[in-house]
């Protein structure tokens, strides 16, 4: 609004002809403004204020039924000296980037078999694809019963194959998180996608230039494909590395069976979902505040690292 | 041209007539809505209540029934609002029903704490309803700091089931359940199967769905009722965990059972583990006869009160108690209206309706001895050993504090360590105590 004001009072002369040119130009900002209206006043009632209110009550005691009241840095001191459970919440969710090398590897892995010229390619491109589609509470139920240790058909593949398959996945608390993983692989075909696009957006010259210089597939695929679609394989890992620390839906769907959300012995207790219970279950919002804004430092610093060594391994074209 | 102008000014036309029409037609709407509400004579009373399906049908039967008596009432209710926190917001922005179930009651600490909802003493004592009616604990069960701030209409209890065909297979007399926990371990053990391979297929003692009924069988208490400060580390709570350590680690341990047991069909199926055979002995609640008779009329099998430890023989007929909480939110438009639906709710005629519907137990006493319920369909004979067992002094339940939930839920986690070896229970109970009571200090 201020912008309003401040081009008021540099109201040119009526006789300029650029007098003309700056009303029409306040005309369409108006018009712009009440375009962008709907969704500017929805940022800022439901996105921006929610962020500056979780900022206060990160410092203050508030049980939700009564008023918050100022604590200083309680909330946080708290939080570090938890070790059973913060902490164990941290490392369940720092667990889970295992998962994140593995899934950028498949899902260029199965792009790059994808992107052969072969007949009914779009078949097979659909069939990885689809997974990705379900809806997360969706696949979480389907996997709560391939991944059953009693009639799970994941535990029964593994017996056709005459491989170890007595595995008790989510009911063990060292094979619960391997199973998330197993079970997010499924869905990769999200990355994968983009990979297929970017595939498809590689120059032919470069291969036909790296042919001629006698390149083999291996060296086409480190010194040619690798370098064109790294923008997109930074993209999917700053997107895993987001995603990782917000891991939530799955083990919400999935544990509690025999007990609390996070079993068993709080092996899949993940960050997020420690801070959900914390601000709906145990009326600590003021603390569940304080966990998100560590849990957005945490996110910030992350991507700020794979931001910074981006420059060492992305190259966009154009650029030297 | 002319024709396009034509077809302009028409549209224009048209245009004015359809909001003519509509504006009509949203007056007489509304003339309508006014006509209703000038009836004073008529209250609207909202309910949010956890009930769905043919449950809440239930439920409706007897909002139904209390209009008929009522004719200047008229009930609105909200079914399946089984997820109290959204019930808490709506209280936290003023926008509260008039009367609410929690279907969690752990959540009535921390309402009652915060005078969310209205304590009912004094209305308790005006309404003419004696504590004496009441099946005592069902009462207790709505008490905050012995201050009432809420109503039970049907409880809960736990009983132990098992399978006469099982204890045959197993050469153990159906007829003669285990007289003591120890008794019950040895037979959990000689009732667990497995097939070639070694894996399980049938658990002689089904994990129970919660260890309370277990830590009170031993005498432990939750809370020390003298000073109010919690007592996870009661001598008593740590021999009950202990007591199921034991049956679970003679039987493959603690991730073998649950592996299996995350095989059990839905509960209110025929797929239920009890009634396929999948478990030969399970705690379970009141409902399971007439469920019995439903999923599976060909089941043999008998109720009896969970038995107690030799060494505590005083604590036999132990059950642990919940209940269907009914709370007026403070800022309820209605609060006189609603307390009258509640002090209904207590008669013989809705309690006996309801239960009879639900299969739950009553909480009045003279409902509970009342014939109409324990007579009938041939499944009433082992629902009233539930009736006895509520209606017994050694009803037990969760105490309501400010941090319920945190105790409880620690508790949980705390018995998984304590059933994988991680902690010692004394250790792992310690640690809750001081967890949980840092919280309720602040």
């Amino acid at each position: 609004m201020t912008v309003f004001a401040a081009s008021d009072k540099k109201t040119p002369p009526a006789d300029d002809p650029h007098g003309r040119m700056a009303r029409a130009n306040r005309r369409d900002t108006r018009t712009g403004l009440s375009f962008v209206a709907p969704w500017l006043v929805g940022f800022l009632i439901f996105t921006l204020y929610p962020i500056i209110a979780s900022l206060y009550y990160s410092f203050c005691d508030y049980r939700v039924l009564s008023p918050p009241h100022w604590v200083g840095l309680r909330n946080y001191i708290d939080l570090f000296t938890d070790h059973d459970y913060f902490l164990q919440s941290l490392w369940n969710t720092a667990f889970m980037f295992i998962e994140l090398p593995i899934g950028l590897v498949l899902g260029l892995a199965i792009a790059l078999l994808l992107n052969q010229k072969l007949k009914g390619m779009a078949f097979f491109r659909t069939l990885y694809y689809v997974p990705s589609v379900v809806p997360t509470v969706a696949s979480s139920i389907l996997w709560l019963w391939l991944l059953n240790p009693d009639y799970g058909l994941v535990n029964k593949s593994l017996a056709l194959l005459h491989l170890p398959h007595n595995f008790t996945w989510l009911n063990d608390r060292v094979w619960a998180k391997p199973g998330f993983i197993v079970m997010d692989l499924w869905s990769v075909g999200g990355g994968m996608i983009i990979y297929l696009a970017s595939l498809q957006g590689v120059p032919q010259y470069l291969y036909e230039a790296a042919d001629l210089d006698g390149a083999s597939p291996w060296d086409k695929l480190r010194h040619v494909t690798i370098p064109s679609i790294s923008p997109v394989i930074f993209f999917n890992l700053i997107l895993g590395v987001i995603g990782t620390f917000q891991y939530f839906t799955q083990a919400f769907v999935m544990t509690g069976a025999n007990g609390s959300v996070g079993g068993p012995a709080n092996s899949t207790l993940f960050f997020s979902l420690y801070l959900y219970q914390n601000a709906f279950q145990y009326f600590r919002m003021g603390y569940a505040c304080a966990m998100a804004w560590v849990l957005f430092i945490f996110t910030l610093i992350a991507s700020a690292v794979v931001f910074k060594t981006s420059a060492g391994w992305v190259y966009y074209e154009g650029e030297k | 041209m002319s024709n396009k102008r034509s077809f302009k000014e028409h549209s224009e036309l048209f245009t004015l007539g359809a909001i003519c029409i509509l504006l009509c037609l949203t007056a007489s709407l509304t003339g309508c809505g006014r006509a209703q509400a000038s009836r004073k004579d008529i209250i609207e009373l909202s309910i949010w209540s956890m009930w769905s399906g043919p449950e809440e049908q239930n439920f409706l039967r007897v909002l139904r029934r209390y209009e008929e008596l009522h004719p200047n009432i008229h009930i609105k209710n909200l079914g399946a609002v089984s997820d109290d926190t959204k019930t808490i917001r709506a209280l936290v922005a003023g926008v509260p029903p008039d009367l609410c179930t929690l279907s969690d009651a752990s959540y009535l600490g921390p309402l009652a704490r915060n005078q969310a909802v209205l304590s009912m003493d004094k209305m308790f004592q005006e309404s003419g309803l004696k504590s004496a009616d009441f099946v005592p604990s069902s009462l207790n069960l709505c008490r905050y700091k012995n201050k009432l701030y809420g109503l039970p209409f049907l409880i809960d209890d736990e009983a132990m089931l098992w399978n006469k065909q099982a204890f045959r297979e197993a050469g153990l007399d159906p007829d003669r359940p285990p007289k003591t926990l120890e008794e019950l371990a040895e037979y959990a053990v000689k009732l667990t199967k497995r097939d070639s391979e070694g894996k399980i297929t049938r658990l002689g003692l089904r994990p129970p769905p919660d260890y309370w009924v277990l830590m009170a069988l031993f005498g432990g208490r939750l809370i020390d009722p003298v000073t109010g400060k919690i007592t996870p580390d009661d001598p008593g709570n740590a021999a009950g965990l202990k007591w199921y350590k034991g049956v679970v680690d003679r039987v493959g341990g603690f991730s073998e059972v649950n592996a299996f047991a995350s095989g059990f069909g839905r509960d209110a199926s025929a797929s239920n583990p009890f009634y396929t055979g999948k478990v030969a002995i399970m705690f379970n609640g009141e409902w399971n006869p007439y469920w019995i008779s439903r999923y599976a009329p060909q089941l043999d099998y008998g109720v009896a009160p969970i038995p107690a430890p030799a060494a505590c023989p005083q604590n036999a007929g132990t059950t642990w108690l919940g209940g269907n909480v009914f709370c007026i939110p403070t800022e309820s438009r209605h609060p006189k209206e609603a307390w009258d639906f509640l002090v209904w709710a207590q008669t013989e005629e809705a309690q006996v309706m309801f239960a009879k519907d639900m299969n739950n137990v009553p909480n009045q006493l003279s409902a509970i001895r009342s014939p109409k319920l324990r007579t009938g369909p041939p499944f009433r004979a082992k629902y009233s050993i539930y009736l006895d067992l509520a209606d017994g002094p050694k009803a037990k339940f969760f105490p309501a504090l400010p941090a319920t939930n945190l105790y409880s839920s620690q508790m949980i986690t705390s018995v998984d360590k304590i059933m994988l070896g991680d902690l010692t229970a004394e250790n792992a109970l310690a640690g809750v105590r001081v967890r949980v009571q840092k919280e309720m200090d602040k």
